[in-house]
């Protein structure tokens, strides 16, 4: 019988050492060592399908697994923002707390009815950075032009009396270099890639308040997964834990490396304290929060479940 | 079936179509279609409108037809000819003088167009035919405006440089920097073989007896500031903090138009219908070919040939310069039959990894890449700069111009030897303004 | 045939005017967004995208046109040493492949912009604007470019300039 090929792709360099491409190729070495005639061809880098292209073409059964962040697909699930959304998770403990909760379970209902399965959960932690005062509170954003990442935070940032410049995470340096940006909000992992660090003069760490977290799973198209039999589902599944304890172990880690990274630079590092979080939280109801319960139904009740994990 | 073997039979099924005089952006769609079809199976269609519409929505490509527009806008207006008269003042002392003026007036003019085929339009339009007149022959005439049209792309702001920047996530603003340094040396390359060519076969030496007094030298320069003040505007606003690559082109562009509307009184609705007209062209056709070279991309990725290449590349495990010029013999053919943009988009994931391991700069290589690029402009089967030429004098028949465009592209070749040597050509200015 | 090639060719020349409105307008509103956020401080919401869908559209809506002007780019070698009806052949075999790709483009993005349109998708941006909008041109556009194209190959054989 022949061997089922699965392909995977996903945007970030491949056999670099990005904890993000190691979560999958961790899932295609396991399947592999499994022995159910299952193999996965992982296709880094974006060069198979564009970052935003990967769920619509999961949904058709084009591709069988991708890891991205799931906001990308918010435009056809509007409920995806929340995963996206400023202040829902806080830290990484609280981050496992969520994947089980009544939230991600809606979350997770979404996923299926569209017609992929998720194989494992992940959240990213994010951060601030500015050359031109430190961000804290939502008082330090004022006047500041930056790029954030994520609709939901653009809002909650233009809230604050920030203004927003549209650039892909790449331009962030070029932009903070010219003057174009003052600020910019992107994941721990972009922040030290990219080496912002060269240009910014002050880091707002993700600490024990942090503002933007990312949901970015392992998925695998609803298609794919049927017709694997019984043996390989369990392998898939089994391979998939590895890899979601893989990416538990390093999450915080990324966290350790912006740090360093930034001190290492001579950039200064500050972290939000309880009430800047509080008072981010405040400004999030009235924009972010607001748009998003006026746009799904159900929004509301999905940022109050998500708010209620302890 | 291996990835190469399959590669193979892609690659010989677009260049039958190439060859039979399928559109280039069309042949690239329908040799991918079909592997995918073979490969895939039906499945493959429901994602071809997704991937061509998302290979075209990105902020990054929005510049390619607001730069073409800056350039078009001038080339519509009598702009060229003034640029190279008020050159001509300066140079006519000098054995082919005039075609010293077009070289100059290409290079300066590349600094407002980021096509290669506008700048090779703008210039030759009045160009050529001043030069044959003038007694040069058709050779010199139009293989020197070929040539000098190519430094459309590599003296800021360029279109291959941006589909660069996008396809391999480098600084657009750095890339245009890193351009700059390398089209003066072309440029000043081109003028050392013309001047030594003109003096050597004694051509173009009627125009030395005539003299221009220093009044009536600098009389001409006003008409060559408009030019340099928008230069100035765009490398203000692109760093100086005003706004991104993509934004500077729209800002650029609105500036020329208005420029040439206000100075050459160009506000027939017909004249501003024209320059539009010939924007549209040449963007539309270079966005279908970046929209079908995503799909090709897309396909040789799928059927895994373009791992297999860069793995086979890395296999070789050459010394890091013979990788080099394996890597440049292979641009220069891929040049011959795909345009710039096509080419950039479906080797850059293959090379750039490769490059980076073998230790080179991205920003150099993209230089180097670029040089190539100018090469593949003015070599048939596919030369978009000759097809331009064609169009502006049918006279010149297609050897004449390639006679013409030889020693040139024997400079450009010289140009990538001198880079190899002393790479801070490319790297040195960018390094300065924007750090290491 | 006449008729047909006559109203297409009018249809392209609409759908390329369209083109270069959208063209203007999207250099108007890049500027007014850097004069927005450089001058004024402010914050921009749609203007980013505006453009984006603006060129997209551009390139689809004009593509006919330059169908019909012989703008996309080809290699032309051959033809210089064909004549007769061999020359008519090889032509319409290039064109035939060109004709197959812009009907199946035009027909798989027909099917994704009617999937954006039931299903209610929109981008994924604040702007949150109803994906079908931009979705639109590229079914009419390259539809449009499919009949231009039995147009071009009908003038091959009418032995029109082609
Ligand atoms: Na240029
Ligand atoms: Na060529």
């Amino acid at each position: 019988h022949a061997e089922t090929v699965l392909k995977a792709s996903h945007q970030w360099p491949g056999g670099k050492g990005d904890v993000r491409d190691e979560m999958v190729q961790i899932l295609a070495r396991e399947v592999a060592k499994s022995d159910v005639d299952l193999r996965i061809q992982v296709y880094p880098g974006k060069s198979l399908f564009k970052p935003r292209e990967q769920w619509g073409a999961m949904v058709k059964g084009v591709l069988d697994i991708s890891a991205f962040p799931l906001d990308y697909a918010s435009g056809r699930h509007p409920e995806f923002s929340a995963t996206l959304m400023p202040g829902l998770v806080r830290n990484h403990d609280r981050a496992l707390r969520l994947n089980t909760s009544p939230f991600m379970q809606d979350i997770k209902k979404v996923i299926n009815d569209a017609g992929v399965v998720v194989l494992a959960d992940a959240w990213l932690a994010g951060a601030f950075a500015s050359k031109k005062q430190c961000i804290t509170g939502p008082e330090s954003m004022k006047g500041q032009v930056t790029r954030a990442a994520g609709p939901a935070f653009e809002q909650m940032l233009v809230g604050a009396g920030a203004s927003i410049a549209s650039m892909p995470s790449s331009e962030i340096y070029t932009g903070l270099q010219t003057g174009v940006l003052d600020a910019a909000n992107t994941s721990s992992g972009s922040f030290v890639s990219y080496r912002i660090y060269e240009q910014a003069t002050c880091l707002t760490k993700p600490g024990a308040n942090a503002l933007w977290f990312m949901y970015e799973p392992l998925l695998i198209s609803k298609r794919s997964w049927d017709k694997l039999n019984k043996e390989q589902q369990d392998a898939l599944m089994a391979a998939a834990k590895v890899a979601e304890d893989y990416f538990v172990g390093e999450a915080k880690g990324l966290d350790d490396k912006l740090v360093e990274a930034y001190s290492d630079a001579g950039v200064e590092v500050v972290e939000m304290s309880g009430d800047d979080y509080q008072a981010w939280l405040d400004i999030a109801k009235e924009t972010s929060y607001k748009a998003f319960a006026e746009k799904v139904e159900g929004g509301q009740e999905l940022i109050d479940k998500a708010l209620a994990v302890q | 079936m291996s990835p190469l073997f399959s590669g193979l039979l892609v690659l010989l099924a677009l260049l039958a179509l190439l060859g039979i005089g399928t559109p280039i952006a069309f042949a690239l769609g329908f040799v991918s279609i079909v592997a995918l079809l073979i490969v895939d199976g039906a499945g493959s269609l429901s994602i071809l409108g997704e991937t061509f519409f998302g290979g075209l929505a990105s902020f990054g490509l929005v510049s390619i037809p607001m730069f073409i527009l800056m350039g078009s806008a001038v080339a519509s207006s009598p702009a060229g000819k003034d640029l190279y008269e008020a050159l001509d003042r300066w140079l006519n002392r000098v054995p082919g003088g005039l075609v010293l003026s077009n070289i100059g007036a290409c290079s300066i003019f590349a600094a407002l167009s980021g096509s290669s085929p506008a700048t090779c339009a703008a210039i030759g339009k009045m160009g050529i035919p001043e030069m044959t007149k003038r007694g040069y022959p058709n050779e010199i005439a139009s293989g020197s405006i070929a040539a000098g049209g190519t430094l459309g792309i590599l003296i800021p702001p360029s279109i291959t440089m941006i589909v660069y920047g996008i396809a391999t996530e480098t600084s657009i603003g750095r890339l245009f920097l890193a351009g700059l340094l390398p089209g003066a040396m072309l440029t000043a390359l081109f003028m050392a073989w013309t001047i030594y060519d003109c003096r050597r076969r004694g051509i173009g030496l009627s125009a030395l007896t005539e003299r221009f007094t220093m009044k009536e030298r600098f009389s001409a320069l006003p008409r060559v500031l408009p030019f340099l003040a928008i230069i100035v505007g765009i490398l203000y606003v692109l760093y100086g903090g005003v706004a991104t690559p993509s934004e500077a082109a729209g800002v650029g562009a609105l500036f020329c138009i208005v420029l040439v509307v206000v100075i050459y009184r160009m506000w027939s609705v017909s004249k501003v219908t024209n320059m539009f007209r010939d924007t549209l062209k040449e963007s539309v056709m270079i966005m279908m070919i970046i929209g079908a070279s995503e799909l090709f991309s897309y396909t040789l990725s799928s059927l895994f040939v373009t791992q297999s290449i860069a793995e086979w590349i890395a296999a070789l495990d050459v010394n890091r310069w013979v990788l080099m010029a394996i890597i440049n013999f292979f641009l220069l053919f891929a040049g011959f039959f795909l345009p710039p943009v096509a080419v950039i988009l479906m080797t850059a994931p293959i090379l750039l990894p490769i490059i980076l391991q073998a230790g080179f700069d991205p920003y150099w290589f993209a230089v180097v890449l670029t040089i190539n690029m100018e090469i593949g402009l003015i070599t048939p089967p596919v030369g978009l700069n000759l097809y331009v030429i064609n169009g502006i004098a049918p006279d010149i028949t297609l050897g004449e111009i390639l006679r013409g465009s030889i020693p040139y592209v024997m400079c450009m070749v010289v140009g990538i030897v001198l880079l190899c040597f002393i790479p801070g050509i490319a790297t040195w200015l960018p390094e300065l303004m924007m750090g290491r | 045939m006449t008729l047909y090639i006559r109203w297409v060719s009018a249809l392209s020349r609409l759908a390329a005017v369209a083109a270069l409105l959208l063209l203007a307008s999207a250099i108007l509103v890049v500027t007014q967004m850097v004069v927005i956020r450089y001058f004024l401080n402010a914050s921009t919401v749609w203007q980013t995208e505006f453009v984006i869908y603006a060129l997209v559209a551009m390139t689809f809506l004009a593509s006919p046109f330059v169908l019909m002007e012989k703008g996309h780019v080809n290699v032309d070698l051959i033809y210089m040493h064909l004549h007769g009806p061999f020359l008519k052949i090889v032509q319409s075999l290039a064109g035939l492949f060109g004709l197959v790709f812009c009907a199946l483009l035009a027909w798989s993005g027909w099917t994704y912009f009617e999937e954006a349109w039931s299903y209610g998708w929109t981008t994924d941006t604040v702007w949150a604007l109803p994906l079908w909008i931009p979705l639109l041109p590229l079914p009419l556009g390259i539809g449009l470019m499919t009949l231009q194209y039995v147009a071009e190959l009908a003038k091959i054989w009418r032995g029109e300039p082609a």
